[in-house]
């Protein structure tokens, strides 16, 4: 079969299963759960995969699933098509879980969706019997890095390693014998296309602090107590004072939340907890930010004379997508939107874990510009599930296709000629590296 | 038997005839505003003044200070009559000098004035030859603890070894011969005509240098270490400590950034911080001048600077001698009515302090107040209203003191002295002092 009659074709089965694909996104937008509790939306996928008589595993990194769709000839390339499972939370989101305040403010639900559209197409009569090689249908748990406490706790207790899905994936093994990789996110600038690629992000560490005081009566005994909070206002006074020593190139961003600033008003706090992203365009930019972080929540501990307990724990790579998988993706792109309606995106400051995988193989991460609103704002709503669902899961279809056809020898040279930053090993060692804890006392 | 009331008669009456002199030496003093241990000219017009009074004493004690004497008829204790030489500086007081800020808007001009007041009602005929003992007159430099950084210079130089008039007196011996000592503060008028008793804070002096490193603002800041910013994190945390603080404690900290950059393209690389740690007792200074610390070297851990911190022994708590106090409250209500002289109680703190709070730790002393003036003490508008009540009257309440402390053979200072156990020799006074002195280099890494 040829290239574009294959293409028709699967485009053709992804609009036949249109109203299938869409109540699922919608689905998932009405049942959010936060990364690594994603049961529902997991037991979701499962049954999809069983309709689709797809095999499949589950419980990999508490929540996620793999399915495979081998092709007749499965010797080509394995190409991982992803989708993310999680929500954010927002408070105030109109999708909000009213319980968990958990969100779908980034547009999760129609990555499944996509995800599974890829699959649903390319199960059409005599597909994969004209490809070479192997589609991994991915679905990961926890790409929003939130709820570091919480996940800090699963690591604490061995449940997990590291705190988002696909570094999760890969420590697994799950990535061992996938040779590129894909998804695609929703966004919310359709002034500026309908399809955005390329582009870099910022990559970050994480860090949940403690900050330990002693407790007395607020208004009977203060000068016997150590405040928890004001350590943390000072870290945080701190933190801001240092703002002007980050270049622009490095595009630093810190910003913390206090997850816990005290339990009764009129005790002194005695017990603060602060958690935090650095993040940066490059690892060093964010490790020497990393380091100016530590010595403001050591100086607030200091002042008071108390005392923090600093988690920092490995966050998420930048990103470098796939330059031959960008080209192969915008042509696709090119003829379901029109030229006039592809962006091509510069950096971005924002972080995710597909940064990690493309750290390891060809990967690429486009964006469908279907929302409106804030990106994880209150609101970011998916408006446009024909292009945030179907023409995702199109293009993303296309190019696998473009990937394995002629028994995949365009996927087999991208793999071959693609330089890797780093071995499976040495990015375990590296992101190992990266956790450090540390008490500070005067 | 000698008559007091007499004597106390005949010296007030001198006061009174030389009243437009001695008011004239104050508001000279007040048009020649020098700060401490820079009082050159009004070090020079007291001398002149001493001079014209034919009382022969040093001068250039402790850099600026004059001690003289007049003695009385007979062999007793020494009694010293204190005026204060500095002025403060106070940027926009309606009497400052244009050049440098400086400005008598704390009273000291009225100081020296009343000094001289209490000779001339002392040298009255036939007061002294009654009187047992002699009176030592001094004008002491420096009272405010302020210029941090020059007097730190002078002492590195070894020109003074401690930063105020009384300590430098105190380690030169100037008080060894002098046995009680007392002095008259103006203070405002709606304070009421006298005020004494009541105790001051004491305190630690604080002299900081942030350092950071100087790199273009705009072009590479990333390259700079910011000792602005270490300073601002160290003063907000200062502040964030303040609740842990006693009231009745009585702490004060504050200071001023005296280098806060040099040009506004470059990252700060030197910043400088003047502070006090001011406290009732030793202890609660301690405990704030420890908290002081944290929060400077805080300040210089967070940017990755380096902080200098150098502790500088300051004041210690005033006691004023209860029964010297009673000696004043009598003479002071003969002249303006015993309705018009409060008495405050001794725990009474009013905040501020006062090297008079020293000397009070080795010899009887009183340190009672004038209310003369109007505005805010240490304001730009602190200016003397009444110069009678600010000059006249204290010369001749403190004249009529000495009188009753020396007539009779100083029968009441001799029994003042007896009864007094001071809470330090001059010498451990000293050594204390100097064992308050440190330096300390924190790198903040």
């Amino acid at each position: 079969m040829r290239l574009d009659e294959i293409k028709d074709i699967v485009c053709a089965e992804i609009d036949s299963k249109a109203d299938h694909l869409v109540s699922l996104a919608k689905d998932i937008l009405h049942t959010p759960e936060t990364g690594f509790r994603e049961f529902r939306t997991a037991e979701r996928v499962a049954q999809e995969f069983v309709g689709m008589g797809i095999k499949f595993e589950q419980g990999i990194g508490l929540t996620g699933l793999k399915g495979v769709l081998n092709a007749k000839d499965a010797s080509g390339p394995n190409v991982a098509v992803m989708g993310e499972l999680d929500s954010l939370k927002v408070l105030g989101h109109p999708y909000a879980d009213s319980d968990t305040s958990a969100a779908h403010a980034c547009g999760h639900h129609c990555q499944i969706a996509m995800m599974m559209g890829v699959g649903i197409g390319l199960q059409a009569e005599g597909i994969m019997d004209a490809l070479c090689g192997r589609v991994t249908l991915m679905a990961v748990p926890a790409e929003e890095y939130i709820e570091v406490e919480y996940r800090d706790s699963l690591r604490r207790e061995g449940k997990i390693e590291f705190l988002g899905g696909k570094p999760e994936f890969v420590r697994a093994g799950h990535f061992d014998d996938v040779d590129i990789s894909m998804m695609t996110h929703t966004s919310s600038s359709p002034e500026v296309g309908k399809i955005s690629f390329g582009g870099t992000n910022n990559g970050l560490v994480a860090k949940s602090i403690k900050f330990s005081g002693t407790a007395s009566h607020a208004g009977g005994a203060p000068h016997l107590g150590v405040n928890a909070l004001n350590a943390a206002m000072i870290a945080m006074s701190a933190i801001h004072a240092q703002r002007e020593t980050y270049r622009d190139q490095d595009t630093i961003r810190i910003h913390p939340i206090i997850t816990r600033g005290g339990v009764a008003v009129s005790s002194v706090p005695a017990d603060v907890r602060m958690e935090t992203y650095v993040r940066g365009a490059s690892i060093q930019a964010f490790m020497s930010a990393s380091e100016k972080v530590d010595r403001a929540l050591r100086a607030g501990a200091m002042a008071v004379g108390g005392a923090v307990t600093i988690t920092t724990l490995p966050g998420y790579l930048p990103i470098h997508s796939s330059e031959p998988m960008l080209d192969l993706y915008s042509k696709n792109a090119v003829s379901l939107v029109g030229t006039g309606n592809l962006h091509r995106l510069s950096h971005r400051t924002g972080s995710t874990d597909m940064g990690d995988i493309s750290q390891l193989m060809p990967a690429i991460h486009p964006y469908v510009e279907a929302a409106s609103g804030n990106g994880h704002g209150i609101d970011y709503v998916v408006e446009d599930y024909d292009l945030g669902v179907l023409t995702g899961a199109k293009a993303m279809a296309m190019t696998v296709i473009d990937l394995l056809h002629s028994g995949g020898i365009v996927g087999k040279k991208i793999s071959e000629q693609h330089k890797a930053a780093l071995t499976k090993s040495d990015y375990l060692s590296l992101l190992r590296g990266m956790v450090k804890e540390e008490t500070y006392t005067k | 038997m000698i008559d007091e009331r007499s004597l106390k008669a005949s010296a007030w009456r001198s006061i009174d005839a030389r009243k437009d002199w001695l008011i004239d030496v104050a508001k000279s003093v007040l048009a020649n505003p020098e700060p401490g241990f820079l009082e050159k000219k009004t070090a020079e017009l007291i001398s002149k003044k001493l001079k014209e009074l034919e009382v022969s004493h040093d001068t250039e004690i402790a850099v600026t200070g004059i001690k003289g004497y007049i003695d009385g008829g007979g062999y007793g204790p020494t009694v010293a009559i204190i005026g204060e030489l500095d002025s403060l500086r106070v940027s926009g007081h309606i009497f400052a000098d244009v050049k440098t800020d400086a400005a008598h808007a704390c009273g000291h001009h009225c100081q020296v004035a009343m000094m001289l007041g209490v000779i001339v009602g002392l040298q009255t005929q036939g007061v002294m030859e009654q009187l047992g003992g002699r009176v030592a007159v001094m004008a002491l430099p420096a009272e405010e603890f302020i210029d941090v950084e020059y007097r730190y210079g002078l002492h590195n130089k070894g020109e003074i070894e401690f930063m105020s008039g009384k300590q430098e007196f105190l380690r030169l011996g100037a008080f060894d011969d002098v046995d009680m000592a007392m002095m008259t503060h103006t203070n405002l008028v709606r304070e009421g005509k006298f005020t004494i008793g009541g105790t001051s804070n004491g305190h630690v002096v604080k002299f900081v240098r942030f350092v950071g490193k100087a790199a273009h603002a705009g072009g590479a800041p990333h390259i700079g270490v910011n000792a602005l910013q270490a300073s601002m994190v160290a003063l907000n945390a200062l502040n964030a400590q303040r609740e842990t603080l006693r009231n009745e404690d009585i702490i004060r900290l504050h200071g001023i950034l005296t280098l806060g950059g040099v040009s506004v393209s470059s990252v700060p690389a030197e910043v400088k911080y003047e502070g006090r740690v001011r406290g009732a007792t030793a202890e609660a200074i301690d405990d704030a001048n420890e908290k002081m610390d944290r929060c400077l070297r805080a300040g210089a851990l967070a940017v990755g600077g380096q902080v200098e911190i150098v502790t500088l022994p300051g004041y210690m708590p005033l006691l004023n001698n209860i029964a010297m106090a009673g000696l004043f409250i009598e003479n002071s209500s003969q002249l303006v009515g015993r309705t018009n002289v409060k008495e405050n109680p001794a725990h009474l703190n009013r905040g501020g302090s006062t090297d008079m709070g020293d000397l009070s730790q080795v010899m009887p002393v009183i340190h009672p107040y004038t209310g003369a003036a109007s505005g805010t003490g240490h304001g730009i508008d602190y200016i003397i209203e009444d110069y009678i009540q600010a000059v006249i009257n204290p010369a001749k309440a403190m004249a009529a003191t000495v009188i009753d402390l020396l007539s009779e053979d100083a029968r009441k200072a001799r029994g003042i002295i007896k009864e007094f156990s001071p809470n330090l020799s001059i010498e451990s006074y000293i050594a204390m002092q100097r064992a308050r002195f440190t330096n300390e280099v924190y790198t903040g890494v």
